[in-house]
């Protein structure tokens, strides 16, 4: 292979990446200025003296026309600056620092299940397809799909913490409980500390909302993957597999699920703004303290700018991972590089 | 999500045909498709039906609203709603702690559902089209920015996008109907504008709207027709996902709080009012409204994938509808080990393959269709016959069948000896063996029988070590290099992946893999049809080669008559899953006996060629083939007999044999007077 083609490859996504950031913060900015009036008012009328909100606004260059404010808002988002909230002290960027890791450890968690649950039931769906697996495997995936993930996780909460008392049902391991804070992460921090009982509490916590997000993720999963086996099961290099003689397990795994699986990752770019929007519902349902959580507080605190910053920074955080899905991709497949 | 395509470009064409053949034309696919697609889709609408009528006569029917806290017993005398009492005969459901009775605020819930529902995918299915048909149509610069804002657009988790819509909606209007579908709507815009924008764009470039333009059509009737055409067969399967997604997104804004003004019966409002419900133990105020929204998100998605499987060709069930054929049973193991010996006995014949009664079936949904159906023959060790036919008369089912290699739902019967191992009825684990190694399949299409995310020497590797687990790596890679360069290619190539191969190496390469274990036989389906004439004799001479000096047997199913006459020794001749004749090349050429043989040689063009000379008609339907001798209808000769009873092969000259009742032998006494056609049948006519 041609040592310079993956990096030409990779060159050109960045390329395409720059009119998708710049066409995406412009509809966030956008669709944020469209409500009338301005955000320190609608945040803090009526709590606050008229000068000192006067005074907020002109601090925040709300009384710049939109144009200028449009370029420093465009300038501030490429240089990692989500400005600051009304609502609350830190700034987004530190929120964003404080809350991610939690949001993170969730989605890890969940993919690691879904991913687990979709490629094995869907590959077998699609190889054993019209069999009774195979619809209820299907069954189990829209089943799974259509049951709202705040749902699920109700009864989840209600049988096995209510009933059962396995498991909390609310928090991250809070307090006492959690391991020192290194990366934020616990699951990483209580490994690092080498805090066992730590590690227990905070797997505990994460088990049923990381379960109830995975098994929705895991029903989009089997859909997709069912899917893409069938068409690959019935491509010609498949058929010519066979006729080489190959074990039907070879066939499956080394010439149909493989090419199955490209795809899928392209989509998983798509099911990572799924997997966002759930986390929201969630993080709601279980208290789980992450950035969705706050995106929801700073929403109904009618906090503007905390809201722009944050959802700002799921913008940045989306191109990328479609980026590096692309990149991935390329890795995978060889046809893309050219 | 699920992906779709559309196939029919023939569709801007019908629009004029009656409604009648029309809808018996849209129904087609649903009659084919398997009896689970249909079960989806019908169990799908059947639920949804059940929640119209639950959401549009259920407030007609029940005594209480979704808001009511309290009845009237008497005229002026009102009794209040316990709070939180469990289901009973007053309140089938149960209440809230607001008093509210479940059952009532379900139903009420429903009709907001489907509202919000009809609302926000209409939005989505206009603003999508609209903007879709403007920015295919435009093309340019514009076209450009609105594809990548729609895809930015696409890639934002909707819930967020429906959460901030709604956020900034609130400040012009109250929540309500229109506002919340208003939000979960416009996710939906990127798709529908995606399908229709790809249709327009493609229309512009497509040969008959050329034509039509040309005819002096209206520019803007023949696009929209086109692209109303084509999208109409994509766009329900969006919008009952559309549809089903909608009701999780409402539900959704409900439970966080941006959904509708409350106390307004909706959903998930009500699954969030019920979260501390859960926590004592009390089920019912959390239970009831998320298996209303579990089932409706349910049947719309049965209902949505069904259509897909249905209407999506690469998903169609193959081999699924109608009457299962039975299969051959297993052999047993000692008639197996019976017949090897016999084979070793027989040896000195050196037979390739020994093919007796061959039948290979497929269900349809109109009954069993016999592709190939009783055909026998001998190829012996180092001969090449051909297999020449029309398309469609069963010549690649026979290639497939000699290795059992059936698609779902296709059946062989009869006997295909290999090596003394019958391949119909031989335990899969032995025919899988065969394969590759006994008997190789050299396939048409050479661009798509390589696996891509694989290297070449992957794919020898990978065969070479499965038919002979003790080779080492390298020595596998060696053998495959050899291969290589018997075919032509340098083995320096042997890393690099398929598509790094033009079409005519790509079937070297197959050619390669096919001979790389010496088999005994290789069925080559029209290996050379894709490629030009210089390929194509390359891979002629190498498959000469391989007949001389490895002895290999092979089996040249092709509808080129030039190319048989170059390459094979002896003929056979395929009409509608039988064979009519067979003979040695020279004689099949120049002294053809059955009337289709000598229609098939009449209408080659060579340099004599003074009078193009074709067959009249259309092969039979094999689903309910004709009586007699299938090729009655087309035949100039015709007698009365003929549509009786089916000739059968008979000696007409030395080693060779037509099914033809203008021959004695055939089943039929030859009536006085009728006198054979002979000769070369481009000079005496058929």
């Amino acid at each position: 292979m041609k040592a310079g083609s993956l990096g030409r490859y990779i060159a050109q996504r960045l390329l395409l990446a720059i009119p998708m950031v710049f066409i995406l913060l412009t509809l966030l900015f956008l669709l944020l200025n469209a409500a009338p009036g301005d955000p320190v008012t609608a945040t803090l009328g009526g709590r606050l003296p008229p000068e000192e909100i006067a005074q907020r606004k002109e601090a925040l260059g709300l009384n710049d026309p939109l144009y200028v404010q449009y370029f420093n808002y465009m300038g501030n988002a490429l240089t990692g600056d989500f400005g600051n909230p009304i609502t609350d002290p830190r700034s987004v960027v530190q929120i964003v620092l404080d809350t991610a890791p939690a949001t993170i450890e969730l989605a890890i968690a969940a993919m690691l299940v879904a991913i687990l649950l979709g490629i094995t039931v869907g590959a077998l769906s699609g190889r054993l397809r019209d069999t009774p697996f195979d619809v209820g495997g299907r069954l189990f995936g829209i089943l799974i799909y259509a049951a709202p993930v705040f749902w699920t996780g109700l009864l989840a909460q209600l049988y096995f913490s209510v009933e059962l008392g396995w498991l909390p049902s609310q928090q991250r391991a809070g307090g006492f409980d959690a391991p020192d804070p290194i990366t934020g992460f616990y699951v990483l921090d209580s490994i690092i500390t080498g805090d066992m009982a730590a590690l227990g509490t905070v797997l505990s916590h994460l088990v049923l909302p990381a379960v109830t997000l995975g098994l929705l993720l895991g029903g989009v999963f089997i859909r997709l993957v069912r899917v893409n086996m069938l068409q690959t099961l019935r491509s010609d290099y498949v058929e010519a597999a066979r006729a080489r003689g190959l074990r039907e397990h070879v066939v499956l795994f080394r010439h149909a699920f493989k090419t199955a699986l490209i795809p899928i990752i392209t989509i998983m770019g798509l099911q990572f703004a799924m997997l966002i929007g759930n986390a929201v519902l969630t993080e709601h349902t279980f208290t789980w303290p992450g950035l969705a959580q706050a995106l929801v507080g700073f929403i109904g605190a009618r906090d503007y700018a905390a809201v722009q910053g944050i959802v700002t920074f799921i913008a940045l955080v989306i191109v990328g991972v479609s980026l590096l899905i692309d990149i991935f991709t390329g890795l995978v497949d060889p046809r893309v590089r050219y | 999500m699920t992906s779709t395509s559309t196939g029919g470009d023939n569709a801007v064409l019908e629009a004029r045909t009656p409604l009648k053949t029309r809808l018996h034309h849209a129904w087609r696919p649903f009659r084919e498709s398997s009896r689970i697609s249909r079960g989806l889709i019908f169990s799908g609408l059947g639920i949804i039906a059940a929640f119209i009528a639950l959401a549009f006569i259920g407030p007609l029917v029940y005594p209480y609203g979704g808001t009511q806290y309290r009845a009237e017993t008497s005229p002026g005398e009102f009794t209040t709603f316990p709070e939180l009492a469990p289901p009973s005969a007053e309140h089938w459901f149960g209440t809230t702690k607001d008093q509210f009775d479940v059952l009532a605020r379900i139903i009420d819930g429903a009709t907001l559902a489907f509202a919000v529902m009809a609302l926000a995918v209409s939005i989505a299915m206009v603003v999508g089209v609209t903007l879709g048909l403007f920015s295919g149509y435009r093309g340019g610069r514009l076209d450009r920015i609105m594809v990548t804002a729609m895809d930015a657009v696409y890639a934002f988790p909707p819930l967020v996008l429906a959460i901030i819509v709604s956020f900034v909606l609130a400040a012009y209007l109250s929540p309500g109907v229109p506002s919340a579908a208003a939000a979960v709507g416009l996710v939906y815009i990127p798709q529908y504008f995606r399908v229709v924008r790809n249709h327009t764009l493609s229309v512009k470039e497509e040969p008959f709207v050329e034509a039509a333009r040309s005819f002096g059509a209206r520019n803007r009737t023949v696009l929209g027709r086109y692209v109303f055409f084509n999208v109409v067969q994509t766009v329900p399967v969006i919008l009952t996902l559309n549809a089903a997604d909608a009701i999780l997104v409402l539900a959704s804004l409900g439970f966080l709080g941006y959904g509708v003004q409350p106390p307004t019966p909706e959903w998930g409002y009500d699954i969030s009012q019920a979260v501390n419900d859960v926590a004592a133990g009390i089920w019912w105020t959390a239970l009831w409204p998320g298996l209303a929204i579990v089932l409706l998100v349910m049947a719309l998605t049965l209902v949505g994938e069904g259509l897909n499987d249905v209407i999506n060709p690469l998903l169609r069930a193959r081999g699924k509808a109608g009457r299962k054929i039975k299969a051959m049973p297993m052999a047993r193991r000692r008639d197996r080990s019976q017949r090897r010996s016999d084979a070793a006995e027989q040896d000195g014949e050196g037979l390739a393959v020994k093919v007796r009664d061959l039948r290979v079936g497929y269900r349809t949904a109109s009954g069993p269709l016999w592709a190939v159906d009783g055909v026998s023959f001998d190829i012996k060790r180092g001969e090449t016959v051909a297999l020449v036919g029309e398309s469609g008369c069963g010549k690649s089912s026979m290639g497939r069948a000699m290795l059992r290699l059936m698609p779902p739902g296709g059946v062989v019967h009869g006997q295909v000896d290999v090596d003394g191992t019958d391949v119909v009825t031989a335990p899969g684990s032995e025919v899988r063996k065969l394969r590759g190694e006994g008997v190789s399949l050299m396939f048409q299409e050479p661009m798509t029988r390589l696996n891509p995310l694989e290297r070449v020497s992957d794919h020898f590797v990978e065969m070479i070590r499965t038919h002979k687990p003790k080779t080492a790596r390298e020595q596998a890679r060696a053998l495959a290099r050899d291969a290589l360069v018997q075919v032509g290619i340098p083995p320096t190539r042997i890393d690099n992946y398929p598509h790094e191969f033009s079409g005519g190496m790509r079937q070297r390469v197959m050619l390669a893999l096919s001979i790389v274990l010496t088999p005994r036989l290789i069925v080559a389906d029209e290996p050379t049809t894709a490629l030009d004439v210089i390929v194509e004799s390359q891979i002629l001479s190498l498959l000469e080669r391989l007949r001389a000096e490895e002895n290999v047997g092979i089996l040249f199913i092709t509808h080129n008559l030039g190319v048989v006459a170059e390459a094979c020794d002896r003929v056979a001749v395929m009409y509608a899953g039988k064979i009519v004749e067979m003979g040695p090349v020279d004689e099949i050429f120049t002294n053809p006996k059955h009337p289709y043989t000598r229609g098939l040689v009449a209408s080659t063009i060579s340099l004599n060629t003074t009078e193009l000379r074709s067959i009249g008609g259309y092969p039979p339907n094999l689903i309910d083939p004709p009586k007699g001798c299938r090729f009655a209808a087309r035949c100039p000769h015709v007698m009365d007999h003929c549509t009786d009873t089916p000739p059968e092969l008979t000696e007409v000259g030395p080693d060779q044999r037509a099914a033809c009742f203008l021959y004695p032998g055939a089943g039929q006494p030859v009536p006085e007077g009728v006198v054979a056609p002979s000769g070369d049948p481009q000079v005496s006519g058929i």
